[in-house]
Parts: structure tokens; C-alpha cells; sequence
């Protein structure tokens, strides 16, 4: 831990898509459970688990146009590049699985570098492409449908009737309620607990030479 | 104050008149029907009452033969009515709602419970209270072309700022209004049901059995092969063979809130006490879940009924078997709720594990600085 430097890793709009998603998906989650197991919680009535799940769902599908705006027209898209030879992205997928499955536990350094363009190791950039660009935006077709079903009742049939809509929109919920679990704690195993945090909230990462 | 005096020194005349006049004779009816509509089929007959109003006297005799009374005859209601002294001797009334209020009693002769129910509801009482409109039973039902076709479809006919009213509240309510009968809400003494009734996207209506043709119930009979009502494998069954392989546009049923009993749709009740809380529906084992059926509208527009178990609802293959049927809490997945719990240790048990491997470790890491 000698000689480090700061690079800008997480531009402003980013930090703020995240901080809002992150609380959002908390309150949806929080939500979604009274909403689902009126019998077994009292956060709150069902009928404000309902319009605060429905008013905290449409912030985040407009946040969620932050994000993707952002990275659409400007050409930080190129941290979700993805590698073009799929055996060198199998071989980095790879190393870092056997990084935090095994070298982590024995001190191993991280396998993944990290620069301005290239904040991502080879799993997170495959993993979070998957989130944002099919589940997350899955999650917020079927919640708009679910919505008002009889407006959209075109497209509920469409899609199978509402109860295809509604076990989609559990399914990934159940996703996501891992995630939101695993998630916090892959981000402590920097160089330092709190490191990756302060990167989100300042905007810069500590890197070593 | 008699009306029917004019009529007496005429009434020979009038019953030549009808008899010349009289319109085709309904083979379906009795003589004695058609004698009562050889005069009560014309247009043009009227009485008139105490305050001056006046009531048009013809009955729409096809709609009557419809109806489910036609077995019973103009008589079975209106047995004070003599040919040889009617209409002389008609009685006579203040208003056309004092006489209809006097009529609508016969019903109580043969529906008992449905009388007393109603003279419970909050319609008798406003009734009571002097409201010139609120409705006695044929305010509802009509009085000469009683089918069993549904009722709910006067309620909105009074009652056409109810929608708005419950949007104010209640969300989704016009998807509320399409799958919740009215009374489920506003009759909340009575007991629920789900009424999984059959609907054919072809007609975009609900699929209805042809007369003559019986199917529904003998293929019900014949998946149900315990006869304990429906499970989920059985429904699974029914809807194949309800929509046999490559059915272009295959039926499926879709879950309506009904009364178990259609006879305390007359427990209505003051609007203060109308269900309102979400979850006497939105919960797991809620009270109208409890009791399920499949059914498919008869000929006459009754529905033909079969029993199925609860069950079935929250099945992992309804996703397959009811894709159209959905209702947060009391249609909810067992398998799902597994998964969730799956996910939850998943989600918290990784961490920890990692945490506690990476703490087993600490020497050897620190030994190797
Ligand atoms: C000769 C024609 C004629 C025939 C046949 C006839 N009605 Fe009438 N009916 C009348 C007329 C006219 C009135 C109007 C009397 C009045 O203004 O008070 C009337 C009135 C009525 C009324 C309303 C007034 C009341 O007293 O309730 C009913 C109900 C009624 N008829 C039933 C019947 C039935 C049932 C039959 C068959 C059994 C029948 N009528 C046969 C001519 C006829
Ligand atoms: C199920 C009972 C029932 C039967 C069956 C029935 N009526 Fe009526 N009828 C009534 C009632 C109730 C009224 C009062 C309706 C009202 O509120 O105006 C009525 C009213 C009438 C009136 C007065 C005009 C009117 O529409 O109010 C006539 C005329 C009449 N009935 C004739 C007949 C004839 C003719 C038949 C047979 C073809 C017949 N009714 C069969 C119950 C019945
Ligand atoms: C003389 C007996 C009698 C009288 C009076 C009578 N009904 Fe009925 N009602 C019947 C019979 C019998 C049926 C047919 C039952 C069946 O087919 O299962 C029936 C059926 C009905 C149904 C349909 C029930 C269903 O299964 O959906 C309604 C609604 C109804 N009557 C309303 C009335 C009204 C309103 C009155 C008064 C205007 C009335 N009835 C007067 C005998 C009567
Ligand atoms: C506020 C409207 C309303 C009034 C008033 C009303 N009914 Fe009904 N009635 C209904 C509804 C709704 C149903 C439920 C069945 C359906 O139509 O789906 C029903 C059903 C019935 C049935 C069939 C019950 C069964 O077991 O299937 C009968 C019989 C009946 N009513 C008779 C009466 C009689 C008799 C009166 C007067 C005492 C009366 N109704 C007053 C709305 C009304
Ligand atoms: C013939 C017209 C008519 C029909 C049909 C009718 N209603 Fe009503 N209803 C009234 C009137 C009039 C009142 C009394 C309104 C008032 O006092 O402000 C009333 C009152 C009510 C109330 C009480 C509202 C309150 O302020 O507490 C409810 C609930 C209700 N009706 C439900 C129904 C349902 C459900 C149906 C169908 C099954 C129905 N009504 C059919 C006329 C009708
Ligand atoms: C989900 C339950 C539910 C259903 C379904 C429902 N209602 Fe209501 N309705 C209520 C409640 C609760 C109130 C009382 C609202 C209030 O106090 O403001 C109410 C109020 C009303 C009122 C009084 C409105 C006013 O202006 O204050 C009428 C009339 C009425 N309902 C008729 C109907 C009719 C007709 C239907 C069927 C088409 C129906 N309701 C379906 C629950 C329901
Ligand atoms: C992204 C995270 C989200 C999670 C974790 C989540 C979770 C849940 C859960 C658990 C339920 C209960 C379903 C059931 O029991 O059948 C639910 C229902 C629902 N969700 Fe979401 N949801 C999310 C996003 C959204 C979005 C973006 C919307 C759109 C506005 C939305 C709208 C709905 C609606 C309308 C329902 C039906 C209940 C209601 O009327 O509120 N959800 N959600």
C-alpha cells in the first residue's frame, strides 16, 4: 500500500443512479414483501405497501433512463465493452472466480487492474450487462404492466396472461433480494472495506501503481 | 276514488276489440296467457292513477315466454285479476311506485329468503325512509322477463357515478368492478367464492354451452375422477381437453369474486359497511379463496358450477392452467415463496460463509507478508 493514485472512475451521474436504485430497490424490496405477506408483516397497510411500491417503481424506471442515457452518449460505454475474444473473457471470468473462491482466502492480489475505462473484471462486466440490459429493465415492464392491467391488457396476454407477468415479476424480485444481499458485501473485498464505498460516493477509486 | 269506473259501460267493447285485434297466439303459453296478452300485448292500454300518472299496460309477450316464469302463467302473480270482472275491478293506487311497491309482494310467495334478505338491505330501508327510487325487487329483476341472466347489470343503470366514486379509493377499480361482483363487497355479512368462469378470447366473451348440447359437466365429472372437486393436475387436464392441440386461440378460465350464495346478493348493505380493507382478499387463505369452482355459462346463462380445490390457485402449473386468473395474496405460489426463502439464506449465507473462510485464513495470509 505504498504509492497510490486516484482515478475518476464513477462520474457523477453514475454516483447518483446508484444511490437512488440502491435505496429504491431497498424500498421496493421492503414493498414488494408487505406487499406479498400481508400476513406475516405490519410495516405498513397493504394499500401503502401498493402506492408506495407503485410510486418508488416509477422513480426508479426513470432513474434507470439516468444510467442508460448517460452511458448511451458518452463513450463510458466502453467500460461495458465486451471482450471480443470469448476465450480471453473466459479465462479472466476464470481467474477471478478462483480469486474470490480461493486467492483471496490465501492473500492472492486481485487478477483484475483497474483503470478509467476499465473499472470492471471480466464477472461483473457480464453479470451487470445481464441486470441492466434484461433483468432490471424485465422487472419494470412487468411491475408498468402489473400496474394497470387493464390498460396494458394487450400486452398481459401477449405475454401469456397476468400470471406469467406476475411469477416473471417475483422470480427476478426473488433475483434481486439475493443481490441486494451479496452485492454490499463483493464490494467490500477491496483493498480496503470501506474503499469501493468511498469510490461511489466520491467518484474516485485508489489504485496502486 | 275509483279509476276503473270509465272502463265499465266500455268494457264489452274493448274485450270484442281485443279479440279481433289480437296478435299471433304463442303456442308456448296457455290460453289463458294469451286471452291476458290478446289485450295486454297491444300498444296503446294505459291506466292511470290517483296523482295523474299513467302506466302503459302492455307485456312483452316473447320476453316473457323467455323468461323463467313463463312456466307459471300470467296468473301465478296476478291471481286477483278475474276475466269476468277484469278490469272493472281493478283496484286503485296513489302513484305508479305506490302500485309497483304493492305488486312487487307477490315475489315473496315463492322467494322466501331472497324477500327477507332484501327487506334487510339497505334499498328497503331507504325505501322505508320514503326514497322514491331506490328499488324493490322488480327494480332489479323487471317484472315480466325475469331471466337468470346476471342482475349486477341494473346496479350501474342507477348507480352510474359509482365508478368514479370508488376510484376515488380503490385502486384499479375498474378492473376491481369487472372481476368483484358488487355484492361481494357491499353484501360483507355474505360468504365469497372464486368463480373460475370460462372465457373464449375468440367471442372475447365467456364460452357458453349451446342448448342441446351438454358438455361441461359430464367432462368435469369425468377428470375429477375421485370426485373431491378439481386438484391441480386434474384442472391441468380439463383445460387440455377444453382446448385440444393446436387450439388457435384456446379458452381459459378467469377468476371472478362471487357470492357462494347468489341469494345474498340481497344483503346489501349501508355503504359504511362495504368491504374496503384489501386484505379481506389480498392475503394468503383469504376468506373468498377458500372455496373455489369452474363453471361455464348454461343456455339460459346459468352457470353450470363444479367443485375444485383450493389448491389449484397457487399450483406451480397454473402458470399453465390459469395464466389468466391472478389476485395478490390469496392466489399465492407455495414453490415461490420457497425460492424466496432459498434466496434469502443464499443471499445472507454466502456473505457470512465467505466472511468466516477469510477468518479461518487470517494466519496463513498474515504469514505470508
Ligand atoms: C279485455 C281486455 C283485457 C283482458 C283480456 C285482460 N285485461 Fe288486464 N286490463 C285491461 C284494461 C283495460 C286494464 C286497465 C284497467 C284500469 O285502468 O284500471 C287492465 C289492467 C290490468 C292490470 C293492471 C291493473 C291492476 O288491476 O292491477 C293488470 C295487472 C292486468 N290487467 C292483468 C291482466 C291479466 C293477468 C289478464 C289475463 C288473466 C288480463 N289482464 C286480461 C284489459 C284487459
Ligand atoms: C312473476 C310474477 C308475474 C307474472 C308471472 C306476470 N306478472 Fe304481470 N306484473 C307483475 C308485477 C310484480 C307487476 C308490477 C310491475 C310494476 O312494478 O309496474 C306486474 C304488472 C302487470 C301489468 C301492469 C303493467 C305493468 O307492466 O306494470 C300488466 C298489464 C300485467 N302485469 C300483465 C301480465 C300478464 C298478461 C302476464 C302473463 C303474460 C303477467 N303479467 C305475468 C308480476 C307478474
Ligand atoms: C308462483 C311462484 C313464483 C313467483 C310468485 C315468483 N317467482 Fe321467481 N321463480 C319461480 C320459479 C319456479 C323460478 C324458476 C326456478 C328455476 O328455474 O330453478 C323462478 C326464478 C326466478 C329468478 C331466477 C332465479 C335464478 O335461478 O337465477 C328470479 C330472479 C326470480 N324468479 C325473480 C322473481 C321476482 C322478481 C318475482 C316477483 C316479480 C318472482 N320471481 C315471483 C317462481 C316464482
Ligand atoms: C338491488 C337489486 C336487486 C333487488 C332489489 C332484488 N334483487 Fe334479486 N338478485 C339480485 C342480484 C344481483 C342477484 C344475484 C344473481 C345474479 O343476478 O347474478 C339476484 C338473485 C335473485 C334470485 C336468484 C337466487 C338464486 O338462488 O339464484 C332470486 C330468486 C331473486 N333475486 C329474487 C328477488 C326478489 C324476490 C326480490 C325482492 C324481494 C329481489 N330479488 C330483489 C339483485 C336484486
Ligand atoms: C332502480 C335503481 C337502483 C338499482 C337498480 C340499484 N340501486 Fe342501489 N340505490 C338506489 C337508491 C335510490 C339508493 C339510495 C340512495 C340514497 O339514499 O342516496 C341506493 C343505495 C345504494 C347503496 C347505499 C349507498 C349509500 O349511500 O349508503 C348501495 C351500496 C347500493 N345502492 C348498491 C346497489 C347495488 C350493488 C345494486 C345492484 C345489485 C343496486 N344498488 C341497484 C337505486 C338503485
Ligand atoms: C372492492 C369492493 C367494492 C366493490 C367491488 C364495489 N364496491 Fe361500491 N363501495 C365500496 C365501498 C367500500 C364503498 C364506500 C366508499 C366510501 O365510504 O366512500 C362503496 C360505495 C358505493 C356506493 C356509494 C357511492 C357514493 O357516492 O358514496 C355505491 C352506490 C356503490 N358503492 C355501488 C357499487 C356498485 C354498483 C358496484 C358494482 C358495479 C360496486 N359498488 C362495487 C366497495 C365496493
Ligand atoms: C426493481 C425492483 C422491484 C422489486 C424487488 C419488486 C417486487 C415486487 C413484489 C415482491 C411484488 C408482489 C408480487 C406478488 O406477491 O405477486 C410486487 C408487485 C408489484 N410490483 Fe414490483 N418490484 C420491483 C419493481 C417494480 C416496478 C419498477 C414497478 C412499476 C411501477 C412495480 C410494480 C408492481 C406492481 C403494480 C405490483 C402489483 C402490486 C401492486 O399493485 O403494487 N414493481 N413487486
Amino acid at each position: 500500500m505504498t504509492d497510490m493514485q486516484r482515478i475518476y472512475v464513477h462520474p457523477l451521474p453514475v454516483r447518483i443512479w446508484h444511490w437512488a436504485n440502491a435505496l429504491g430497490f431497498i424500498a421496493l424490496i421492503l414493498t414488494g414483501v408487505q406487499i406479498r405477506y400481508v400476513d406475516l408483516i405490519g410495516l405498513m397497510s397493504f394499500r401503502a405497501a401498493v402506492s408506495l411500491h407503485n410510486w418508488v417503481g416509477w422513480v426508479l424506471v426513470g432513474n434507470f433512463f439516468i444510467w442508460l442515457g448517460f452511458y448511451l452518449f458518452t463513450d463510458k460505454i466502453r467500460v461495458y465493452h465486451p471482450e471480443l475474444s470469448p476465450v480471453k473473457h473466459f479465462r479472466d471470468s476464470f481467474r477471478q472466480l478462483q480469486y474470490y473462491g480461493y486467492g483471496i482466502f490465501k492473500g492472492d492480489p486481485n487478477p483484475h487492474h483497474l483503470s478509467a475505462y476499465h473499472k470492471f473484471n471480466a464477472l461483473q462486466s457480464m453479470a451487470y450487462q445481464i441486470i441492466m440490459l434484461l433483468l432490471v429493465p424485465l422487472q419494470f415492464v412487468t411491475g408498468v404492466l402489473l400496474w394497470d392491467l387493464k390498460r396494458f391488457s394487450g400486452a398481459v396476454e401477449f405475454f401469456g396472461g397476468v400470471r406469467v407477468v406476475d411469477t416473471v415479476h417475483v422470480l427476478l424480485f426473488i433475483f434481486f433480494t439475493a443481490f441486494i444481499l451479496v452485492h454490499p458485501y463483493l464490494a467490500s473485498l477491496g483493498h480496503t472495506p470501506s474503499a469501493h464505498f468511498k469510490a461511489m460516493i466520491t467518484g474516485y477509486e485508489e489504485v496502486d501503481e | 276514488m275509483t279509476n276503473s269506473a270509465p272502463w265499465v259501460g266500455s268494457a264489452a267493447v274493448l274485450l270484442a276489440a281485443a279479440l279481433m285485434f289480437a296478435g299471433p297466439a304463442s303456442a308456448a303459453l296457455t290460453d289463458g296467457d294469451n286471452a291476458c296478452l290478446g289485450c295486454h300485448g297491444q300498444e296503446g292500454l294505459q291506466k292511470t292513477f290517483g296523482k295523474g300518472e299513467s302506466l302503459p299496460l302492455r307485456v312483452d309477450g316473447a320476453a316473457f315466454e323467455g323468461s323463467v316464469h313463463a312456466p307459471l302463467g300470467c296468473a301465478a302473480c296476478h291471481s286477483d285479476v278475474e276475466l269476468k270482472t277484469h278490469p272493472a275491478a281493478g283496484k286503485s293506487f296513489d302513484s305508479v311506485r305506490a302500485y309497483s311497491v304493492a305488486k312487487a309482494a307477490v315475489c315473496e310467495q315463492c322467494h322466501e329468503d331472497a324477500f327477507k334478505q332484501h327487506e334487510g338491505s339497505v334499498h328497503a330501508k331507504r325505501m322505508r325512509e320514503g326514497s322514491a327510487l331506490a328499488p324493490t325487487c322488480t327494480g332489479c329483476h323487471g317484472a315480466h322477463a325475469v331471466t337468470p341472466k346476471t342482475a349486477y347489470q341494473t346496479c350501474v343503470g342507477c348507480h352510474s357515478a359509482a365508478l368514479a366514486a370508488h376510484q376515488q379509493w380503490l385502486p384499479n377499480a375498474a378492473l376491481h368492478h369487472e372481476v368483484v361482483s358488487c355484492a361481494a363487497c357491499h353484501a360483507p355479512a355474505a360468504l365469497r367464492m372464486v368463480d373460475l368462469r370460462l372465457h373464449d378470447p375468440a367471442t372475447k366473451t365467456w364460452a357458453a354451452e349451446k342448448a342441446g348440447e351438454p358438455w361441461f359437466e359430464k367432462l368435469a365429472r369425468s377428470v375429477d375422477a375421485n370426485g373431491n372437486g378439481l386438484d391441480a393436475r386434474e384442472l391441468l387436464d380439463l383445460v387440455k381437453r377444453i382446448n385440444p392441440a393446436g387450439s388457435a386461440a384456446p379458452k381459459a378460465f378467469r377468476g371472478r369474486i362471487e357470492l357462494r350464495s347468489n341469494v345474498e346478493a340481497h344483503r346489501l348493505s349501508d355503504k359504511a359497511a362495504a368491504i374496503r380493507a384489501c386484505d379481506v382478499c389480498h392475503r394468503e387463505g383469504a376468506e373468498p379463496f377458500r372455496n373455489v369452482v369452474v363453471s361455464v355459462a348454461g343456455p339460459d346463462g346459468r352457470p353450470l358450477r363444479h367443485a375444485a380445490q383450493q389448491e389449484i390457485l397457487g399450483a406451480a402449473s397454473a402458470v399453465v392452467s390459469l395464466p389468466e386468473f391472478y389476485a395478490i395474496g390469496g392466489t399465492r405460489s407455495p414453490l415461490l415463496d420457497v425460492l424466496f426463502v432459498v434466496a434469502l439464506l443464499g443471499g445472507a449465507g454466502f456473505p457470512l460463509g465467505h466472511m468466516a473462510v477469510r477468518w479461518l485464513f487470517r494466519k496463513y495470509r498474515a504469514s505470508r507478508e
